[in-house]
């Protein structure tokens, strides 16, 4: 087992369980936070396992999943917004600190790749992974409440 | 030790899939099958099977959460209407 492997377990642990842990349990507030966080929690672990198994294709599932995760966040803030009327669901402290760990391992992957496409593909993964997680925690906290009524 | 990673996604899938099954709310069940869906396309990437992960990934994270949530706003909404006839 190499270093990159180990680094991906580590976060899968961690970050599986802590946000199975707060999807199931608490106000569907927390856990319609929860679920937006596996994106980011789950996204950079993919890249680790692409690189730790020396497959650059697997990258694909990072890319699927950051442009995909925000958007199934989304449909859960737009029809649930009845249940989450009034409260505003909203972890920053938590969000920020997961945005940044996945730019950290964006940056170490791209490191380890080298300029190229490659790199390019892993930084477009990494930019919508962090704006794809703002945006989706930000629509969850109401901010675009003329946005989700009908 | 390659092993450690199946193991971690492993357990991780079954703990995701029986808090699907013990929750009662139709709406929190999709949120955890939304993240088991996720998880199962990682476990699947861990056992080396990445086109399988990537259609899991695309069915388990949005559609069928999807499915169940516009589901059950459309019953939501038929109980309501029937309760304001009354």
């Amino acid at each position: 087992m190499n270093g990159w492997v180990l680094a991906a377990t580590v976060e899968l642990a961690g970050g599986g369980a802590a946000a199975l842990w707060g999807v199931t349990t608490g106000p569907t507030a927390r856990r319609v936070v929860a679920q937006n966080l596996t994106t980011a929690a789950l996204c950079p672990a993919l890249l680790l396992l692409a690189q730790g198994y020396g497959r650059p294709s697997y990258v694909d599932l990072a890319l699927l999943l950051a442009l995909l995760g925000p958007v199934g966040t989304l449909v859960f803030a737009r029809l649930l917004h009845e249940d989450l009327e009034g409260q505003r669901p909203s972890a920053w402290g938590l969000t920020y600190a997961v945005a940044a760990m996945g730019a950290v391992v964006v940056a170490a992957v791209c490191a380890a790749t080298g300029p190229g496409r490659a790199m390019v593909k892993l930084l477009v993964i990494g930019a919508l992974l962090v704006g794809g997680n703002l945006i989706a925690s930000r629509a969850l906290s109401g901010a675009f409440r003329g946005v989700r009524g009908g | 030790m390659d092993e450690a990673v199946i193991l971690v996604a492993l357990l991780l899938v079954a703990g995701a899939a029986t808090a699907a099954v013990a929750q009662r709310d139709p709406a929190r069940q999709a949120l955890v099958l939304s993240v088991l869906g996720v998880l199962l396309a990682v476990l699947f990437t861990v056992l080396q099977a990445p086109d399988v992960g990537l259609s899991q990934l695309a069915v388990g994270a949005v559609l069928t959460p999807l499915l169940v949530m516009l589901s059950v706003r459309k019953i939501r909404r038929r109980g309501r209407d029937r309760d304001g006839a009354r």
